[in-house]
């Protein structure tokens, strides 16, 4: 009996410390950065504390205005409320006529299909060819190279949310407003479109939160502040010559608030987009 | 009516061209007094920058060019390692995003293979200037007037693309409150064997691969009679010289340096010199006003010294040039404007201005004025070792390559993962075959 | 807060056919006059550069045709097995971690937490990591391994582990795993949240029998739980391998691809070729490589994942 209780007590401790250590080490990562982006330059110079000594918010002023990083995050989102738009207008006009139209299983399937292996392209070797196309069509440096890109990448997520919000619409509302006489348009945007709303915007938040990632197209496909996003210049804090620590977690800290934001809306809908609709919230 | 337009451009281009071909002989005879081509003026010049000490005071002085001229000067800054990435993919794309590019000099012969820049000379009247050291001009020529020429570039007239604003020459600093200055590397050693004790280094070994650890030892392998290729683009790197150079810095002077030196960067090597932790290294100009001697970070102010790269066996002492350089992208449309610029930058009083926001002069009349020495310790150092004519790097388009298999190799051999030998050989046998599939004679 | 589950694919293989009480080759005709605009530009917008890949992999930069020097050079690059190998390696050490503390976490919490407060906030929790963007994630990488300034090994030396610095991004073997951490750390939770939602899927009378009959946890979870669990894996699996090929932008920050080339995955070594190196023919053959072998490889996978499709 003794021995089982202390079987059980140690069990317990064990538990205990593994969840202690996996908590801390989901957590402290986020903390620190929080921490550095808090200490004054002349901190960096003495020997590391685990708490900034004299907390200060002028690494966050010195990124956004200093540096004129505000620019880059009014390019990330215009960058990435246009990419939205673009790949919420093409993913509804794919997934209507599957979702809502008689068609063959093997069309509906098909297109699915195709959307999914989009899912698999590696950036990397697209962007090769697509700095080629970029450089012809002279939009090196300007927004419209990036929203093209990160629509087309993530046109498989929205075709695959959206498929499966519009599949929960019964098709019974739409048609009633047909027998009524509307067109299919009107009955698309008068009844569909307000129903499918929620869907709409979660798809939206996930497109939006994917975009505003995007690093190596940014990297590559923009030159100046006309065009460069903000985790650009949040890379570009990553420095050999000067020690701006504090600076690099500011930004760190900015480009991670907004999708966190975000997330209070989206959250529900994340693991479904990232799972294409496998696993659902009930 | 897009067709129309961009033919009628190209007619005024082709016109602007030729008048200034034609009026040439006018310019040169001006010698660069008045601005060269008269043209309409941009309210906006945007310089590619890199991210640093190296272009601090350039983003302080342009506020006085607006305030003079009112044209706004935009800094543009890249992490070093991608700038020469953005550079080369804007100008394959032609843009016209940048009017100005900072350059790393080992970057001009890319640039000028590639035919990027404006020439400074023919189009804007630019002419050498007896206050300027010569090697300053000769870095920005392309090709390049003395030493090995690529041969894709022999026979091209040589052209001034370049102008220095960084007057970068590698040195070396020591902390003179405990020491003199070492006149040769066997005194660097036996000073690191001195001084060094518990969290203070006797030497920092800058070895962080590629670039970094390149830097780092080239002036090493210089000095110690070595060198990366000879004047017909032979591979040296496996001569017995240079693995000597290699053995005495990523063994002996290795004994007495900090841990960890193949990860070290300029950063990493200026921190612990300016703590306090460390006896001597090599330096960048840019890192002494950025980091040792500034106060608010510093805490051995006055107690550091600069001197030229001291004497190896060879019985020479030779810096290298870092010198960074303005130049003008064939794709701007404002290159008369830009070349204004950097005129403006080169005269005496806005030296004097750029100086005292921390920048780094080429003019050898205020790197020896007696009353900005005390400010700026190094200055005397640099301006000896532009006396001295550093050497630079190899004036071919293949550094990119041949600077990663060096700095790879040497890397290695800093980390203890390669013999000297062994890393040498490897680098060599990489570089050979990286020159040989480019052309050059083997 | 309601609960996710795993939603899989009725096994049988009737669709619900839905019919349309007007014509179907109205609706059908109409569908296609919506797709197929849509769907031929995406379609082209998506070959064009598949189309140049090739094309630049063929040709000089002059334009004359040089067949397949280089594939040729791209395949006798040492460097580029160097990159095959860091992405296998990075694979074995991400996929299985990942996947095992993920399980361990989904077991662990649908076993012993039953509220559904608490439940909620371990899923806020686990789908946080999931958007913050590499780039963000990368810089903390840097604040903690960076030779100098990074906190591990403050922390390390203070509590007395170790007593001198150790180069984490400085040793091929460490710098690697100090990149696979950083993926460990953003895609756990995803793992966590896909098992723990297919766990919700196992029927309670299952486990209830099982429980009467005197299972242990683990033959509970070893002939029960894995049963309904095995298509979440190959899923997970599927999504993970796709995502190691595009990693790039937290080792960029992170190690830049070194030491060496140790961390010299095969989209930074793309990147480096092309963009450092300014080999475009090289870079383009590599990239039609990845092209056609992803696409293999995709052709091959995809039939067996449980997506519903209809």
């Amino acid at each position: 009996m003794r021995s089982r209780q202390a079987a059980i007590a140690i069990r317990l401790i064990l538990i205990v410390a593994g969840l202690g250590v996996a908590g801390f080490l989901y957590a402290f990562p986020l903390y620190w950065l929080i921490a550095t982006s808090l200490k004054s330059k002349a901190e960096l110079y003495q020997s590391i504390t685990l708490f900034p000594r004299h907390p200060t918010l002028q690494p966050y002023y010195s990124v956004l205005f200093e540096r004129g990083f505000w620019v880059l995050l009014k390019n990330s989102v215009l960058v990435c409320a246009a990419t939205v738009l673009v790949t919420l207008a093409v993913g509804l006009v794919i997934t209507y006529p599957i979702t809502r139209l008689t068609v063959p299983p093997s069309l509906r399937v098909g297109v699915l299909n195709w959307a999914l292996s989009l899912r698999f392209l590696p950036p990397v070797a697209v962007v090769v060819p697509y700095f080629a196309i970029v450089r012809t069509l002279q939009i090196y440096n300007q927004p419209i190279a990036l929203i093209g890109i990160y629509s087309l990448f993530n046109l498989p997520f929205a075709i695959w949310m959206l498929k499966g919000f519009l599949a929960e619409i019964p098709l019974e509302l739409e048609e009633a407003a047909l027998v009524d006489g509307a067109n299919r348009w009107t009955s698309f945007r008068r009844v569909l479109l307000p129903l499918a709303g929620p869907g709409l915007m979660a798809a939206a938040t996930i497109v939006f939160t994917f975009a505003w990632s995007e690093f190596l197209f940014a990297l590559i496909l923009t030159a100046t502040p006309n065009s460069q996003t903000f985790p650009v210049g949040v890379q570009g804090l990553v420095t050999q010559f000067e020690i701006i620590w504090n600076d690099m977690a500011a930004a760190g800290v900015i480009a991670m608030t907004v999708p966190l934001l975000l997330m209070v809306i989206g959250r529900r809908y994340m693991v479904a987009g990232l799972t294409f609709g496998v696993i659902r919230e009930k | 009516m897009k067709n129309r337009l961009t033919r009628r451009d190209f007619v005024i281009q082709a016109a602007i061209t030729g008048a200034s071909f034609s009026s040439l002989p006018a310019i040169l005879a001006a010698c660069g007094t008045g601005t060269a081509t008269p043209s309409s003026k941009p309210s906006k010049l945007v310089v590619a920058a890199v991210q640093g000490n190296e272009d601090g005071p350039l983003k302080k002085v342009v506020g006085n060019y607006k305030s003079q001229t009112g044209i706004e000067v935009q800094v543009v800054e890249f992490p070093y390692a991608d700038l020469f990435t953005k550079l080369v993919t804007t100008f394959q794309a032609n843009d016209s995003s940048f009017d100005l590019c900072m350059m790393d000099d080992p970057w001009m012969p890319k640039f000028g293979t590639m035919g990027a820049l404006q020439p400074l000379d023919s189009n804007f009247g630019f002419t050498r200037d007896s206050d300027i050291p010569t090697v300053v001009y000769d870095v920005g020529t392309w090709p390049p007037p003395h030493g090995p020429v690529p041969p894709s570039e022999q026979g091209k007239s040589p052209h001034l693309y370049g102008i220095t604003i960084v007057g970068n020459v590698e040195m070396f600093m020591y902390r003179s409150d405990k020491s003199a200055a070492p006149a040769s590397w066997d005194e660097v050693l036996s000073n690191a064997a001195k001084y060094n004790a518990a969290s203070f280094y006797g030497y920092v070994i800058r070895g962080k691969a590629t670039n970094p650890v390149s830097s780092d030892s080239l002036p090493i392998l210089w000095s110690f009679g070595g060198n990366i290729f000879d004047d017909t683009w032979k591979v040296q790197l496996d001569s017995s010289d240079s693995i000597t150079a290699v053995d005495f810095l990523t063994r002996k002077l290795k004994k007495y340096a900090e841990p960890g030196p193949e990860n070290t960067d300029a950063a990493d090597r200026s921190r612990l010199m300016a703590i306090g932790q460390a006896y001597q290294s090599t330096v960048w100009p840019g890192e002494i006003t950025g980091i040792v001697e500034d106060p608010s970070v510093s805490q051995v102010k006055g107690k550091v010294a600069y001197i030229p790269i001291p004497q190896g066996p060879s019985g020479k002492g030779l810096g290298m040039m870092g010198n960074w350089l303005l130049g003008i992208p064939k794709g701007s449309k404002n290159g008369a404007a830009a070349a204004d610029f950097i005129k403006w930058m080169l005269k005496t009083d806005n030296m004097r201005n750029y100086v005292a926001q921390g920048g780094i002069p080429i003019r050898n009349s205020i790197l020896n004025d007696a009353s900005l020495a005390s400010a700026n310790p190094y200055f005397k150092a640099l301006a000896a070792s532009f006396a001295a004519v550093p050497n630079w790097r190899p004036r071919t388009d293949q550094w990119g390559a041949v600077e990663t298999s060096y700095g790879t190799a040497m890397n290695a051999a800093v980390a203890g993962q390669l013999t000297p030998q062994a890393a040498m050989q490897k680098a060599a046998s990489e570089i050979r075959t990286v020159m040989k599939n480019a052309g050059y004679p083997s | 807060m309601s609960h996710l589950v795993a939603e899989l694919p009725v096994p049988t293989g009737t669709q619900p056919g839905r019919t349309g009480r007007g014509g179907r080759s109205r609706q059908e005709r109409l569908a296609y006059r919506i797709l197929l605009p849509a769907l031929g530009t995406v379609f082209l917008i998506v070959t064009i550069p598949f189309v140049i890949a090739i094309w630049q992999s063929i040709t000089s930069d002059d334009g004359t045709l040089i067949g397949l020097r280089n594939y040729t050079r791209a395949l006798g690059n040492p460097l580029f097995f160097d990159a095959l190998r860091a992405t296998g390696l990075y694979a074995s050490i991400v996929l299985p971690t990942e996947i095992l503390l993920g399980l361990a976490f989904a077991l662990f919490v649908h076993r012993t937490v039953k509220q559904a407060g608490l439940r909620a906030t371990l899923y806020v929790l686990a789908v946080l990591p999931l958007v913050v963007p590499p780039v963000a994630v990368g810089v903390v990488a840097r604040l903690i391994y960076a030779p100098g300034y990074g906190v591990l090994n403050y922390v390390l030396q203070s509590v007395g582990i170790t007593h001198s610095e150790i180069q984490w991004l400085g040793v091929p073997a460490l710098a690697m795993g100090s990149v696979a951490s950083v993926d460990i750390w953003q895609w756990t939770p995803f793992v966590y949240l896909v098992l723990f939602a297919g766990l919700q899927t196992v029927p309670r009378e299952s486990i209830e029998a099982a429980q009467v009959d005197g299972a242990t946890w683990w033959t509970q979870f070893r002939y029960i739980e894995l049963h309904y669990l095995r298509p979440l894996f190959l899923l997970i699996l599927f999504f993970r391998v796709a995502d190691v090929l595009r990693v790039f932008d937290h080792v960029y920050i992170l190690t830049g691809g070194g030491p060496g080339t140790a961390t010299q995955l095969l989209s930074l070594y793309i990147y480096r070729i092309e963009f450092r190196f300014f080999d475009g023919g090289q870079a383009a053959a590599l990239a039609v490589m990845v092209l056609v072998s992803i696409s293999i490889l995709y052709s091959l996978v995809t039939r067996a994942l449980p997506l519903e499709r209809a």
